[in-house]
Parts: structure tokens; C-alpha cells; sequence
């Protein structure tokens, strides 16, 4: 039985270790490389040779050991077993879209199969795929932000004092479900949509078999968003992409940056939302919460939003308790009125 | 000189035509007799005759017929198919000009199958099977929603042409110690230990020689009894087809059927793999074959084990989708109130179609891990009857038992999810009947681009 357990445990590691050669996943060798050098090319072309300089935080061992580094790696890691653990339970995304697609079918629609050439088709649900996968993203953040329940959740990944590019998974696995429903939900509808409007057209684009989109903002730096190297796109190009310095931003713990900058690719989602904020190559920002959960180990991150979302939930019960006992007493009727 | 260059032309052209078929000269050392040719598969295509004159046989319901070319190993028996007929004359008229003292049943799979009620093992499914069609009139049971000739023939082709080819033949047989290479396979036969091996598994696919020279719409059409392809069945030229080498039979006919109407080409590669293998096995020259030519065959033999699989599952993906489409039928015919006798008849069919493949792809002993489960759940132990009932169990007498289940128009998405899992499970290509609109292409690609747990 211990063997069993060992063995799990060891694929587990192995696989969440293959991801640094996995094109698929933003913290793969060929994108962390490429990040390195679209910024060195960026700040050479701005600044020279003095430029190099502002690498200097994304080479620093005192930002890759910090305290809260480590609490990132331990964090991926607590994720990927209590996941692998969780998510053979929830339907698989086969699962959804057989579904949806038969219901499409039974509520009368019928495959429409509209002439469209393949590549068309292609070009056209890639873009959506791009869109809805995009504007989820950000809603879905946004929502993390704006509501307590949420919140709750969403601080560990702002609890962090210095970004690497592994503060990515620095998430509690309650929000990694969430994302997790939000991709399987947003997938399974367009999948559904577009198989009957173009049956046996539908495809991605794709590049080394990653999407176009995620394959040239990964290997454009991505990896950068979460670092300690400010790189602004410049005002004109942020007001469309969300650049690393933005998202730096998004991360600080100045008032005026709060609620800023919750998009991953594009930048208009915020701009639509009035959440957007330009970022700059100067900037100097302080990272974190200001809250408890930034003391947090692994295990405390775990925790410490199960007892918040505790307390706010019996907070709510006793609240909802009062009304109803208020509303009582009004209705009972008053002697000798 | 133009003389010479022509002869050498000729002599090449007869030496590809020689170098495609699956025809290999005797390399037994000391070997004496009179044979020219070490290849021998008369037993396996015995059994094909006999499986083939079984389906004959159970669609007219008469079980005492049924059993002797199920397991009786009779002398005497009369092939019922393939038979002459004008324009295309077959050699044989009788199994014991095939072989002597063969049978169907125990050669069939003796593990256990899951996706019938009651857990039996491959013989005893398929020994019920001929049991049950023997109680109906023309193997037919709309009450159960069987139709046994499908059953029959499809689960035995699994049970036992696929199963003792790809679990024994190329597998366990394939081992040194096994069959040695430098002995006859038996005293006074001219073939060795390791060559017959081979050929029996390659009999068991049931290709003809001259298979590679064909293409795949002729294949069909040879298994077809087609007299326009007569010409090219007869490879030898003697007037005759002769059913031990030049006929198409069970799944090097659905191979070829699938690949004549998707441009696949799974018949042609398994019939590659047979012919490269079987020459590294000549190329020991009668010698024990080294650790080396031993790995270059098991390459093959993994080869022909994969697209052997995948087109039992491309043909149950095919009828899955017809399953749907006889659902579709039967609704909108009682929607207009008319009669879905017809209709019904072929979602039975079909569904027997359907369940003999996924019952054939459990008969082989390998693993589909998940895939198992999904098939039997999805397909379940009958298709859903009228009134949404469906067989779920043998009661204590061996009756089946029939309990509510979902709709008809429900079980239509349980074909959806069968096409996915089956094209997702066995990398199929061809697709045939597809009612997913292309999802799994889709679902495929969109798992590669990851599903995300992470945020920003």
C-alpha cells in the first residue's frame, strides 16, 4: 500500500517537473530562455549596455530563495497532489461538450455546416478560442478581486513578497478549481457552438502544438509578468496589451494600484472596466498584501482562507438571523392596537 | 542488348510482384520432403470458413447446425460461405479440403468479459450466444434487442481470430524459447518453429496473399465475391480462387472496408508488417533467431497489434453512429405515427454490430484500462427498448433482466460519447458515420493547449 503511495507520489513530481519541458506551459526551459532575452533586447535597444543592468533581479539568488519563493515551489507542488486527487472526480471535458453539443441538437438546432473553407473556419475559431479565453480570464480575476468570499482565496497569490516566474502557481486550490470550471466552461460552450455551425471543420491554430496565441505571449516573456524586472510596452502598446510592468502593478501594495491591471494578454478588458493603470520601466513597487496571509507557510496559505471564509459566512448567517427575528417581532401584532 | 534490358525489366517487375506477396520458400535445414514453399496457414483458414458459414448459419436460427461449426470439429462439413457463383468459382467445397479437425470455440478467448451480464469468459459468451440465437427465429430477439448473427460474428472474429493472432501468436510465441527456428514446427513439416508461428497469425488476419498488389476497394470486392475483380483475386491464375490464400476474410476485410471509404491505410500497413517480418524470419535462414531479429519482429508484431485494434474500434465507432442515426429514424417515424418495425430491426442490427466489436476488443486479454468501463457503461448490456427499458442482468435461470433506463433520445448521447471515447482511446483515423461533428480532433487539440488551474 506505502508503495503504491510512493509510486503516485513520484509520478506526480515527475509530472509536474515535465512541465519545464512541456511548450504547453508558460514555465517550459524554451519560454523562461526566451523571456530572458526578449527583456535584455528590449532594454538594450532602450538603454544600451546599462540596460542589462535592470536584469539583474530576475538572476538574483536572494529573489529565487526568499521565503516566499520557496513558499511558491512548495505551494506548486501541495496543488498538483491535492488536484491530481480532486479532478478525476469532476466531469472530463469530453464529458461537457458531448453534452452540449446533444443538447444544441435536441433543443432543434440542427449542424449547419455553412460552406465556410477550413482555414477560415480555423482563423475564426481561433480568435474566438483567443477572446473567450481571454475576457474569462480577466472576469473570472476580477470577480476574485471584488468579492470577499473570493478574495479570501485570491490573497495567497498576492501574498507574495518577491514574483518569480513560478508565482504563477501560487494559488489556493480553490481558486486552481475555479480556473479550472472557467476553462472547461468556456472550451465546452464555444467547442459546442462552433462543432455545430461547422461540423468536422473546427481546428486551432497552432504552433509546436500550443495555440498561436499563448505560443507568441509565452515566448514574447510571460514569464516576466511575475518578476522583478519592470518592463513597460510604452503607453500606446499597454493601452492593448497588458505588459509585465502592469502586471507588476496589479501585484503592488500602494493604494492607488489597487484593483489594477486584471488582464492577462489584453489590455482593453480592463480599459472597459475602468481598471486600467500604465506601467513604466522605472517603477519601484512593493509586493504583497499587507495582511496576515503574507507570513503564511504552505500549509497557512492552505488554511488561513478556509477560517476567513468561516467567519464570513457565520458573520453572514448571524446577520441574516437578526433580520429574520426583527422581521418577526414586527409581524407579530401588538396587544390592545 | 535491348533484348537483355528487356528481360531484366521483366525479371525485376516478377521479382516486386514475388517480394509483395506473403509467399516465402522453405529455410528448415535438412528438410527433405517435397514441399517448395514454408508457408502454411490451412487451420486458421479452416476456422475463417467455419466462422463464415456460422453466420450463415445463424441467421437461420438452427442451433444443432449452428454447434457443429461452432465447436463439433466434424469431418464433412460444407463451407456455406464463401461458395461459388458465376463469374467468380472458389476451389473449396468442403472445411476438410481446408483443414481437419478444427473448431471455432476453443480457440476462442478464455478470460473473462466484462460487457455482458454475468461476467463470462470468452468461450462461454460466445457458446451462450450460438445458445440463445438457437431459441430465436432467424437470431433475432426484438424483445432483448439482439440480433445474434451480428453478435456471433463479430465477437468470435475478436475472440478468436484477433485474440489468438495478437495474445498468442505475437506475443508469447514470439519468445526464444519458444517455437525455436531451428526446428521444424513439428517432425516431418517443412516450415520451422518461428516461420509457422508467424504465418498462423497472419492467417488469422485473414488477408490473401497477392494482398499488397490490391487495393483496398478490391480487397472488399474480392471478400464481395465480385466477378469484376476475379482476374486479380485469382494470383495464381489457375481459374480458380483458392480460399487458403487468395480470399479476404473477418478483419483484413474490414481493414480494407474501412480504408476503401476513409483513404486509411490500415490494411496495407498490417499487411507490410506481416510480409517485414516474416522476412527477417527467413533471413535466419533456418538459424535461431538473435535477440536483435527477435526485437525487429516483436516491432512488427506491435505494429499489426495497434491498427489490428484499431479497426475493430474504427468499426465500433462506425456503428455507433449508426445507432444514432436508427434513433433519429425511429423518432421522427412515431412522431409521424407509422410503423417503426423496419427502423427498429436495424437499430438492433446495428447495435449488434456495435456491442460485437466492443465485446471484440475486451476477447484479446489486453489492457484498455479506462476505455473498458466506458464502453460498457456507454453501450450498456442491450440497446434501450421501447418503453426506455434495458437489459441489465441474467436472472438465476439465465434469463435476461430488463429494468427502466434512460431514453431512447438520451441514449443517443451515450453514441456521442462512444465515438469520443473510442477515437480518444485507440487514436482512430477514419471516423466513419461520425456524429460528433470532428470533436475529438477539437478536444484533442484543445488538451494540448492545457486546460488552466492557474491564474494570473
Amino acid at each position: 500500500m506505502f508503495e503504491v503511495y510512493l509510486g503516485w507520489l513520484e509520478e506526480e513530481l515527475a509530472s509536474a517537473f515535465s512541465s519545464f519541458f512541456d511548450m504547453g506551459k508558460r514555465v517550459s526551459f524554451v519560454y523562461l530562455i526566451s523571456a530572458f532575452f526578449t527583456a535584455a533586447a528590449i532594454f538594450y535597444w532602450r538603454y544600451g549596455k546599462e540596460g542589462f543592468g535592470r536584469m539583474s533581479a530576475l538572476l538574483s539568488w536572494r529573489v529565487w530563495w526568499h521565503p516566499s519563493a520557496r513558499a511558491d515551489y512548495l505551494l506548486w507542488i501541495a496543488n498538483r497532489f491535492l488536484l491530481a486527487l480532486i479532478l478525476p472526480k469532476m466531469l472530463s471535458q469530453a464529458v461537457w461538450v458531448s453534452w452540449l453539443y446533444f443538447f444544441w441538437l435536441e433543443q432543434g438546432f440542427t449542424a449547419f455546416s455553412l460552406g465556410w473553407p477550413d482555414l477560415w473556419v480555423m482563423a475564426l475559431f481561433t480568435l474566438c478560442y483567443f477572446l473567450a479565453d481571454d475576457f474569462s480570464r480577466f472576469f473570472v480575476h476580477w470577480c476574485l478581486h471584488k468579492n470577499a468570499y473570493l478574495w479570501a482565496f485570491h490573497q495567497v497569490h498576492h501574498s507574495a513578497k518577491v514574483l518569480t516566474p513560478f508565482t504563477v502557481f501560487r494559488t489556493h486550490p480553490v481558486e486552481g478549481v475555479l480556473f479550472l470550471l472557467r476553462s472547461l466552461s468556456v472550451q465546452s460552450v464555444l467547442i459546442s457552438v462552433f462543432l455545430l455551425l461547422f461540423p468536422q471543420q473546427v481546428g486551432l491554430w497552432q504552433i509546436f502544438g500550443v495555440i498561436v496565441s499563448s505560443f507568441v505571449f509565452n515566448a514574447l516573456g510571460a514569464n516576466l509578468r511575475h518578476s522583478g524586472i519592470a518592463l513597460s510596452y510604452g503607453e500606446k502598446i499597454e493601452r492593448w496589451l497588458i505588459s509585465p510592468a502592469q502586471h507588476q502593478l496589479h501585484h503592488s501594495l500602494a493604494r492607488e494600484h489597487y484593483d489594477k491591471n486584471f488582464g492577462v494578454i489584453l489590455a482593453i478588458w480592463d480599459r472597459m472596466f475602468g481598471s486600467w493603470y500604465k506601467g513604466d520601466d522605472n517603477q519601484v513597487i512593493q509586493y504583497g498584501t499587507g495582511l496576515l496571509i503574507d507570513q503564511q507557510g504552505w500549509l497557512g496559505q492552505w488554511l488561513l482562507p478556509l477560517t476567513q471564509v468561516k467567519g464570513l459566512v457565520s458573520k453572514r448567517v448571524k446577520s441574516i438571523f437578526c433580520i429574520c427575528s426583527r422581521w418577526a417581532k414586527r409581524s407579530i401584532p401588538t396587544k390592545g392596537r | 542488348m535491348k533484348k537483355t534490358l528487356l528481360g531484366l525489366c521483366v525479371a525485376f517487375s516478377a521479382h516486386s510482384i514475388a517480394a509483395d506477396q506473403y509467399a516465402f520458400d522453405i529455410t528448415l535445414q535438412g528438410y527433405k520432403g517435397d514441399a517448395t514453399s514454408s508457408v502454411s496457414y490451412g487451420g486458421q483458414i479452416a476456422r475463417h470458413a467455419l466462422h463464415n458459414s456460422l453466420k450463415k448459419v445463424v441467421s437461420k436460427g438452427d442451433e444443432a447446425t449452428m454447434l457443429q461449426y461452432l465447436s463439433s470439429k466434424a469431418s464433412g462439413l460444407e463451407i456455406l460461405d464463401p461458395v461459388s457463383k458465376d463469374g467468380f468459382k472458389v476451389k473449396q467445397t468442403q472445411i476438410d479440403e481446408l483443414s481437419t479437425g478444427k473448431d471455432l470455440l476453443s480457440s476462442a478467448y478464455d478470460g473473462v468479459v466484462t460487457g455482458w451480464p454475468g461476467n463470462p469468459t470468452g468461450q462461454e459468451l460466445l457458446q451462450q450466444l450460438v445458445t440463445l440465437a438457437g431459441k430465436t427465429k432467424n437470431g433475432y430477439d426484438p424483445v432483448n434487442g439482439y440480433d445474434y448473427t451480428q453478435l456471433v460474428s463479430k465477437f468470435a472474429m475478436g475472440a478468436v481470430f484477433y485474440n489468438k493472432a495478437v495474445n498468442h501468436y505475437l506475443e508469447e510465441k514470439l519468445e526464444a524459447d519458444q517455437h525455436p527456428n531451428d526446428q521444424a514446427y513439428k517432425k516431418g513439416t517443412a516450415y520451422t518453429g518461428k516461420e509457422h508461428v508467424w504465418d498462423e497469425a497472419f492467417g488469422y488476419f485473414g488477408a490473401p496473399v497477392n494482398g499488397m498488389s490490391l487495393t483496398a476497394k478490391e480487397v472488399v470486392q474480392v471478400t464481395k465475391l465480385n466477378p469484376a475483380v476475379f482476374s486479380k483475386a485469382d494470383a495464381n491464375g489457375d481459374g480458380v480462387v483458392d480460399l487458403k490464400s487468395e480470399m479476404a476474410y473477418a478483419h483484413a476485410y474490414y481493414a480494407a472496408s474501412v480504408d476503401a471509404s476513409a483513404g486509411t491505410n490500415y490494411f496495407h500497413t498490417i499487411m507490410q508488417a506481416f510480409i517485414d517480418g516474416r522476412k527477417v524470419i527467413t533471413s535466419a535462414k533456418g538459424e535461431v533467431l538473435t535477440d536483435a531479429q527477435r526485437n525487429a519482429i516483436k516491432e512488427q508484431a506491435k505494429i499489426i497489434a495497434t491498427a489490428w485494434q484499431q479497426v475493430i474500434a474504427e468499426a465500433a465507432y462506425k456503428y455507433a453512429g449508426s445507432v444514432y442515426s436508427d434513433i433519429e429514424k425511429i423518432a421522427i417515424i412515431e412522431e409521424a405515427h407509422g410503423d417503426v418495425k423496419k427502423a427498429y430491426r436495424n437499430y438492433v442490427k446495428h447495435w449488434g454490430e456495435l456491442k460485437g466489436f466492443a465485446l471484440a476488443l475486451e476477447g484479446a486479454g489486453r489492457d484498455l484500462g479506462n476505455a473498458q468501463a466506458g464502453l460498457d457503461r456507454l453501450i450498456g448490456f442491450s440497446p434501450i427498448l421501447f418503453g426506455n427499458t434495458q437489459v441489465v442482468a441474467l436472472d438465476g435461470k439465465g434469463g435476461f433482466v430488463q429494468t427502466s433506463a434512460v431514453t431512447m433520445q438520451e441514449y443517443k448521447l451515450n453514441m456521442i460519447k462512444t465515438q469520443n471515447l473510442l477515437a480518444q482511446a485507440f487514436n482512430l483515423k477514419a471516423k466513419l458515420n461520425d456524429r460528433t461533428a470532428g470533436m475529438s480532433d477539437v478536444l484533442k487539440q484543445i488538451n494540448a493547449a492545457g486546460n488552466s488551474a492557474e491564474n494570473d
